[in-house]
């Protein structure tokens, strides 16, 4: 008896839940409002990369919630954002853009390359634009219907070398770099740059090491490239690698004495906690926005949110690169209202998606974003990012110090090398 | 010279680490014969409480460290009693599926709590690296290479001489015949449980300490699964041995091949040892009757 | 199989019937039509959970095969069904080879690899096993990752739409039809086959491999049979899957995918051909609306967890719903039918 009574209970647990799983699946899914655009967001909350998808992620919002409350919407439109949690992980952030199409979306916003890299061929075949905050080279070459709103990985690299060759490099002939990339997009962008660039810069690459987001040693690998000798290791990588990398590289008396540089992946105050002040001390690093607190024009209001809505990301600049993003994200949207009739757009399907690329991303010209980033301008064809010049800092006694102002980074025209994509 | 001399050293010590880990796993599988495949969860979510208890609310080490003990010991208590106890008997697919069932769990409910995907534990041990000879150790490696011979030295004293030791090698020999000698096996079970989720515990808190406390734990959990397979299930000898092993097969496989081989190493001596000689170097092989 | 009260059987040709009594032919040919104009009645955003059951089903139909049936446990199937999904990308991308071709041949080469992978299977078992097909479940993802000359490691690969003699299946709805055809071909495939000799010896060195071998069963070679049928299917799944998905890459085919899989089998019940339906169906549907509907709920009406807090919830329940399964019922969802079909039949005399 005992036995079929339990058994009895699991049935119904197993049938009660899969009952409220239906129902609710019918029942929550929002009534379609008037007069409200909806964004699609698809954001790195949880999972390896969350360090920079939370901070990007809540930026993101907060500035939605800053242009409906403050701004009243878009041209008298509210946003309506709608977003999911893609856990850095490729099914479920190719999932979440089939979704944001079913449910109706303008265009969306991705924040992180390798989230882009599964969502985008979905997106670029049925014509759903789409913007990414921390881009690769292989997210927007071939140009299709994906946009960036920043400068990508690659161009840390060329941006990099342009300075350090200008203002650090002494020797003589080509200076020696190695390269200590994660492997995947957010290396392999600088991998591509790299080869694409390198000759035609004059430096000479000596290594390639690859390591997993995962990895707890990389002393090995930081052994085979002091080996070489080079004059600047650069990293492409999320914050917890770097800082092991840092930390090896500490231990085996690399640094200080090697200069060290950092893509915009992993150069964040999350570096600067992890590794600590004296090993990430005279680190450079490339970011493509200005530093939290700097004197532009948009820098008042996000401080002002970033202290009420989410006050531990203070002088977090990913918070800005999300916050930006919305901005554009908004700009896009006045674009597309102005240009072309407001019941078209309102209908989420093909028809407004290919209105809010032509009259919507593409008539974006020159929009300063509150001076936060690089000005943005999606109306080249070929050139799919939206800013083009990158700032480079250095981290001098835990914070990172603004050495330059903005430097250009030139589209690389991947598409016509044979090798790019393989 | 000078690289051989530092890859030696670099490996081991790494290796020290996976042996370490897969310490609790020998454990479980000396005393009751389950396969734990829940190892690197249950090394995450440990660290994870002692990332809350050392930097959210933030204790001093000591208190810390003792609080995640205690919760480590929880945990093994409360995993025996509500899922493997009930199992006893049954056939060794619902055991290996069980702790999937477990790791799965464990994962979900440390992204419950703690979403934030990575954590930084404070340095437990100085920072300053020891010069070897011409080669460079960081000191928490080394440490870490120390704790593990220490526990290693423990257990092994404790299964050969200690009354609890001997119940947990007969109980995984014959359970019926040591319940006819009144030994709780119960208990057996349990105290196996625990001590596997207390040395997981300390080597979770050791690897995060030198790295980061994220998901590279579940996976530093399967690279274990293969100083485990060449050691020989049952055999903590073979964990220390195996360990640098693999440790050394790493690094150099590493250097000679390029970093993306590292990852792959492991797992061609897991599928090597299997085919070769599967019951490892220290294993006991097992003759099967109908 | 017992039968309901006043049937009888007459000839050997209707006890071996899958289907026997007339309420039977009714109910199946009912379920059928059911199935064929689902389309039309579906809503649009149930498509995608609808169309990965149906490859789903496909792969875990084979993981009981060599689980369920043959005992073999398999912890890397996410990896088999990669490669049937990347040798039919390549095959269909590269060299144009038809779509019904290049679905088989990816379902043989995901066989062969298997095949190797089950080699251990002779000498080892049970956890021995387990650890060897994670070893071919990371070595297989390794490859596919870092053969970037063939597989484009992350960029990965994009993948037309299937077409057959000139039929693009480019819309969802057609889709459904081309998945399903093969879903249904497969369960029905399985089904005969536990019925068949080959079947009976799976079972067999399941339930005791020394016993099946004095009793005269080769277990050596059912054993890569199970092993090459069940990656089979796998592979056909994963060919399915990156037509359907028109983009793979390595990160498809994680471990917690395989271990997915076996979970929706132990929930649905080893062994026998309405477990792996029961499980896959409502497990995806679970997960599918936890992901998509449920967690974002939760995320904006619960703002007092910490953001992200839902994406645990996924993980947590269903490692919850295996272990309540095997502690309570570990013949799966599926028995739990059977007790309550016979219980209906015997009704009200229940003993």
């Amino acid at each position: 008896m005992k036995k079929s009574r339990t058994v009895l209970a699991v049935t119904l647990i197993l049938l009660l839940a899969s009952l409220v799983t239906l129902v609710s699946a019918c029942t929550t899914q929002p009534p379609a409002e008037k007069k409200a655009f909806k964004l699609g967001l698809s954001i790195p909350l949880t999972g390896p990369a969350a360090e920079k998808g939370a901070p990007i992620g809540h930026g993101q919002l907060d500035a939605f919630k800053y242009i409906n409350d403050e701004l009243g919407g878009v041209a008298g439109y509210k946003i309506d954002p709608v977003w999911y949690d893609t856990n850095y992980d490729s099914q479920k952030a190719t999932d979440i853009a089939k979704q944001l199409m079913t449910d109706g979306c303008l265009f969306f916003t991705v924040v992180a390359s390798k989230d882009m890299s599964s969502s985008q061929v979905i997106a670029n075949n049925a014509g759903f634009p789409g913007m990414v905050c921390f881009s690769s080279p292989s997210n927007t070459h071939p140009p299709a219907h994906i946009y960036a709103q920043l400068p990508d990985y690659g161009d840390d690299w060329t941006a990099f070398t342009k300075y350090y060759l200008k203002n650090i490099w002494k020797g003589q002939g080509k200076p020696k770099m190695a390269l200590e990339l994660l492997s995947n997009s957010t290396g392999f962008g600088v991998r591509d740059a790299a080869r694409a660039m390198a000759d035609q810069l004059g430096i000479e690459i000596v290594d390639t090491e690859q390591h997993t987001a995962k990895t707890i040693s990389e002393t090995d690998a930081l052994n085979r490239i002091k080996a070489k000798n080079p004059d600047i290791l650069f990293i492409s990588s999320t914050p917890a690698p770097t800082a092991i990398i840092l930390k090896n590289a500490y231990d085996l008396k690399m640094i200080p004495g090697m200069t060290v540089a950092c893509a915009h992946a992993s150069f964040t105050k999350a570096l600067i906690d992890a590794a600590g002040k004296d090993i990430t001390q005279d680190v450079f690093g490339v970011y493509p926005t200005v530093n939290f607190g700097d004197d532009v024009p948009g820098m008042a209001k996000m401080v002002e949110y970033c202290k009420a809505q989410h006050p531990e990301y203070l002088g977090n600049n990913d918070y800005l690169v999300g916050w930006a993003s919305s901005l554009v994200n908004a700009e896009v949207l006045k674009q597309a209202i102005q240009n072309s009739n407001v019941e078209d757009l309102l209908k989420g399907d093909a028809t407004s998606w290919k209105l809010a690329e032509t009259n919507g991303f593409m008539k974006v010209k020159g929009y300063d974003v509150g001076g936060l980033q690089g000005p943005v301008d999606f109306s080249d064809t070929l050139d799919k990012r939206g800013s083009k010049s990158v700032k480079i800092f250095q981290i001098q006694n835990g914070q990172m110090v603004s050495l330059s102002g903005w430097v250009d980074a030139p589209n690389i025209q991947y598409e016509t090398l044979d090798w790019f994509g393989k | 010279m000078d690289i051989l001399i530092q890859n030696i050293i670099t490996g081991t010590a790494t290796g020290m680490v996976y042996a370490l880990i897969a310490l609790g796993f020998a454990l479980i599988w000396k005393s009751s014969r389950v396969a734990n495949l829940a190892l690197g969860q249950l090394v995450l979510i440990s660290s994870w409480f002692a990332y809350s208890m050392l930097v959210q609310f933030k204790f001093p080490f000591w208190l810390g460290m003792l609080l995640t003990i205690a919760f480590a010991i929880l945990l093994g208590w409360l995993i025996e009693r509500l899922a493997l106890r009930p199992l006893i008997g049954q056939p060794i697919l619902s055991l290996i599926a069980i702790t999937l069932g477990l790791a799965y769990f464990l994962e979900g409910l440390t992204a419950f709590i703690w979403p934030q995907g990575q954590g930084n534990l404070p340095k437990v041990f100085p920072q300053t690296s020891f010069q070897i000879g011409p080669a460079m150790i960081q000191q928490e490696l080394l440490w870490a290479a120390v704790i593990s011979l220490i526990l290693f030295i423990l257990l092994s004293v404790f299964f050969k001489y200690h009354r609890m030791g001997i119940a947990m090698r007969a109980t995984a020999d014959d359970q019926l015949a040591v319940q006819a000698c009144a030994v709780p096996v119960n208990r057996v079970f349990s105290m196996s449980w625990i001590f596997a989720c207390v040395v997981a515990a300390i080597g979770g808190v050791l690897i995060s300490s030198i790295a980061a406390i994220n998901y590279g734990l579940v996976e530093t959990g399967f690279k274990s699964f293969s100083v485990v397979i060449l050691g020989g299930m049952e055999s903590f000898l073979g964990c220390i041995v195996a360990g640098p092993i693999i440790g050394l097969c790493e690094t150099f496989g590493g250097s000679q091949f390029g970093s993306s081989v590292k990852e792959l190493i492991p797992f061609i001596i897991i599928v090597i040892v299997i085919m070769i000689k599967p019951f490892g170097l220290f294993g006991e092989e097992r003759i099967e009757r109908i | 199989m017992s039968l309901p009260c006043g049937i009888r059987n007459f000839s050997y040709h209707t006890d071996i019937a899958i289907i026997r009594t007339k309420t039977q032919w009714v109910l199946f040919i009912l379920f059928m039509l059911a199935l064929s104009v689902l389309p039309f009645y579906l809503p649009r955003s149930w498509f995608d959970t609808v169309n990965s059951i149906g490859i789903l089903l496909i792969a875990v139909v084979g993981l009981n095969i060599l689980m369920g049936y043959c005992g073999q446990l398999s912890l890397g199937h996410a990896g088999f069904m990669a490669i049937g999904a990347f040798t039919s990308a390549l095959l269909t991308g590269n060299l144009h080879v038809p779509f019904l071709l290049a679905l088989i041949i990816s379902g043989l080469s995901a066989g062969l690899i298997g095949l190797i992978f089950g080699i251990p299977s002779l000498r080892v078992k049970g956890f021995y096993l387990a650890i060897a097909t994670i070893a071919a479940q990371f070595i297989i993802i390794w490859i596919l990752q870092n053969w970037t000359d063939i597989t484009h490691g992350s960029n990965g690969l994009d993948v037309l739409p299937a077409s057959i003699f000139n039929w693009q299946f480019d819309s969802e709805i057609k889709q459904f039809y081309l998945i399903f055809t093969f879903t249904i071909i497969s369960v029905l495939f399985a089904t005969n086959l536990a019925r068949s000799r080959i079947g009976r010896a799976f079972i067999a060195i399941r339930d005791n491999d020394l016993a099946a071998e004095v009793m005269g069963i080769n277990v050596f070679r059912y054993k890569l049979l199970a092993f090459f049928l069940g990656c089979f299917l796998a592979g056909i799944a994963g060919s399915l899957y990156a037509q359907y998905r028109g983009h793979i890459s390595y990160e498809d085919f994680t471990f917690q995918q395989s271990i997915l899989y076996i979970g929706m089998l132990i929930i649905g019940g080893l062994g026998s051909s309405l477990g792996p339906i029961l499980g896959t169906v409502i497990i995806e549907t679970l997960q599918k609306s936890l992901t998509n509907t449920i967690a974002p709920w939760l995320e904006h009406t619960m703002t007092f967890m910490p953001t992200g807090f839902s994406s645990g919830l996924n993980l947590m329940l269903f490692g919850l719903a295996i272990i309540l399964i095997l502690i309570f019922e570990p013949r799966g969802l599926a028995h739990l039918w059977a007790l309550f079909k016979s219980s209906y039949r015997m009704w009200p005399f229940s003993y």
